[in-house]
């Protein structure tokens, strides 16, 4: 059975934020929604001192804690792994976005909907096509690019990556890319104390 | 959250909604679900209380509390109120939904109750499956928003088995204060046994109460990262002030003196309820205030070189 996941390589990540705004294009995400960010740590004392780069996106938990206490079934696992949200099912409880300890659930504001990035109420082409897909209100988050997975091509930010930090594949087929490195480089996944089994790996 | 500034958003630990790792505050529930928890669990303290002891007036105010403002605050809440509705769908996995059954039971059966005991409408053999249900509904209801937020295991200081038992305490307390402050303005509430039971029953409630505020701030303080931070703002920062003097002070000790030393009175029993009150909303405001998401990326899971 398929179980779509995503590793990350911290030590080929530039933080260039190209997955982010190739994410932002591809879902059409009004100003200040994100679906994946790169975070930036610094560790250590001067004079050695290291900033780290750190891909953060919805870790499409296998025991997704979204899902869990999704009231209205909005929150659903596909047949892939791949957890969705179906917007017009979504009431925008808000019950998802505390539960989720990755903060990767983002709330579709009325006004940035309706007013646009210029403020205005006149929402540009790119605007007026993307912005229909959201339900103003609920609440919403990263699906992988589904669109995209379902047409057999990666997921937006995976495409975009020029340095190739982003790996994406079939956590369940031993022989897939991800899979072979979250083995070899011993993936660790984030907060795992939360247990929520996220399919996203980080490997350095 | 709406009403923490940029300024406390960023104050050291924390990176607000920045691109950096490290302690972000939760923003999705605020004061208006603050406001829609405490009127369902000090409805349904009092619709309890109130059954018990076949206090007409207390029930009627139960009902409002909790079916007029619980709901009202809760629609306030919501990004798509319309479909609201939808909550019902998912009680096998989901207590808001839960919750929300638990409020159509309560509601509902605590209606048809009250018109069976004004008119007479309801035939005897329904009268006690009724109540049952009724206060069944109550029970749900005054506890499951303690167990929808121990269910969040993102923000520490709330995934405790302690937030059920602060529901239920502080909806009884609350309960009980409204109760006793019906008999100071008069009402002919219970029989003098029984309101003797809930007089003696209250300051045990506000001792039960604090034991459990303090083992809370004592479980964040040995906790993750996040729920460290939760302690630190509690007890040291801008969250200090309401939670010491305002949840502690006003609303826990302050009304124990009064009870303890005070002579009753209207006087005295209308501010030591008053006290309850006002310390109970502030818990739920603070408490929400001071949810904090553990870094996503911990330094202890070997991601810092």
């Amino acid at each position: 059975m398929t179980s779509y996941g995503m590793v990350f390589d911290i030590k080929r990540c530039i933080g260039c934020n190209a997955c982010t705004v190739a994410c932002k294009q591809e879902n059409s995400l009004p100003d200040g929604m994100f679906f994946t960010r790169t975070l930036s740590a610094e560790s250590g004392e001067y004079p050695n001192v290291s900033r780290t780069y750190l891909p953060t996106i919805c870790n499409h938990c296998e025991d997704a804690p979204c899902e869990r206490v999704c009231p209205s079934g909005a929150t659903y696992t596909r047949d892939d792994g791949i957890v969705m949200v179906d917007g017009t099912k979504c009431i925008g409880c808000g019950s998802c976005a505390v539960a989720c300890p990755y903060d990767m659930r983002t709330k579709v504001e009325p006004d940035l909907i309706r007013n646009g990035l210029f403020g205005d109420g006149n929402l540009t082409p790119f605007e007026e096509q993307g912005y229909s897909r959201f339900e103003c209100g609920t609440f919403t988050k990263c699906d992988f690019c589904s669109e995209r997975v379902d047409a057999g091509k990666d997921p937006a930010c995976v495409a975009t990556c020029p340095t190739n930090a982003r790996i994406f594949g079939d956590l369940d087929d031993p022989d897939s890319k991800a899979s072979r490195l979250i083995r070899e480089r011993m993936g660790r996944q984030p907060l795992p104390e939360k247990n929520t089994r996220p399919k996203v790996f980080y490997i350095d | 959250m709406a009403h923490i500034s940029l300024k406390n958003m960023l104050r050291p630990g924390f990176v607000g909604r920045s691109f950096k790792s490290g302690c972000r505050f939760q923003r999705h529930w605020d004061t208006p679900m603050a406001s829609a928890f405490f009127c369902g669990e000090t409805g349904a303290g009092l619709f309890i209380l109130s059954m018990l002891l076949d206090f007409l007036p207390g029930i009627l105010l139960g009902l409002v509390i909790t079916g007029v403002g619980k709901t009202f605050f809760h629609l306030t809440h919501m990004g798509a109120p319309h479909k609201s509705w939808r909550a019902i769908l998912r009680p096998d996995r989901s207590w808001v939904s839960r919750g929300l059954w638990g409020i159509i039971f309560f509601v509902g059966f605590g209606v048809i109750h009250v018109m069976g005991e004004l008119f007479g409408v309801l035939p005897a053999a329904f009268e006690m499956p009724v109540f049952l249900l009724a206060l069944a509904g109550a029970m749900v209801v005054i506890v499951y928003q303690g167990f929808a937020m121990s269910h969040s295991t993102a923000i520490s200081l709330w995934s405790s088995g302690l937030m059920p038992v602060a529901s239920l305490l502080y909806g009884l307390l609350a309960g009980a204060s409204l109760v006793m402050m019906f008999a100071a303005s008069g009402f002919a509430v219970a029989d003098e046994g029984r309101l003797a039971v809930v007089a003696t029953a209250e300051p045990l409630l506000i001792v039960a109460v604090a034991m459990v505020l303090l083992s809370l701030l004592h479980g964040a303080k040995h906790g993750s990262k996040g729920a460290q931070q939760s302690y630190e703002l509690l007890t040291r920062d801008f969250l200090a002030q309401p939670f010491l003097l305002g949840v502690l002070g006003v609303g826990v000790i302050l009304p124990l003196l009064i009870l303890l030393l005070a002579p009753a009175g209207f006087i005295t029993t209308a501010v030591a309820t008053g006290a309850i009150l006002f310390g109970f909303y502030l818990f739920r405001v603070v408490i929400f205030k001071a949810g904090v998401l553990d870094p996503i990326l911990n330094p202890a899971n070997g991601f810092f070189r």
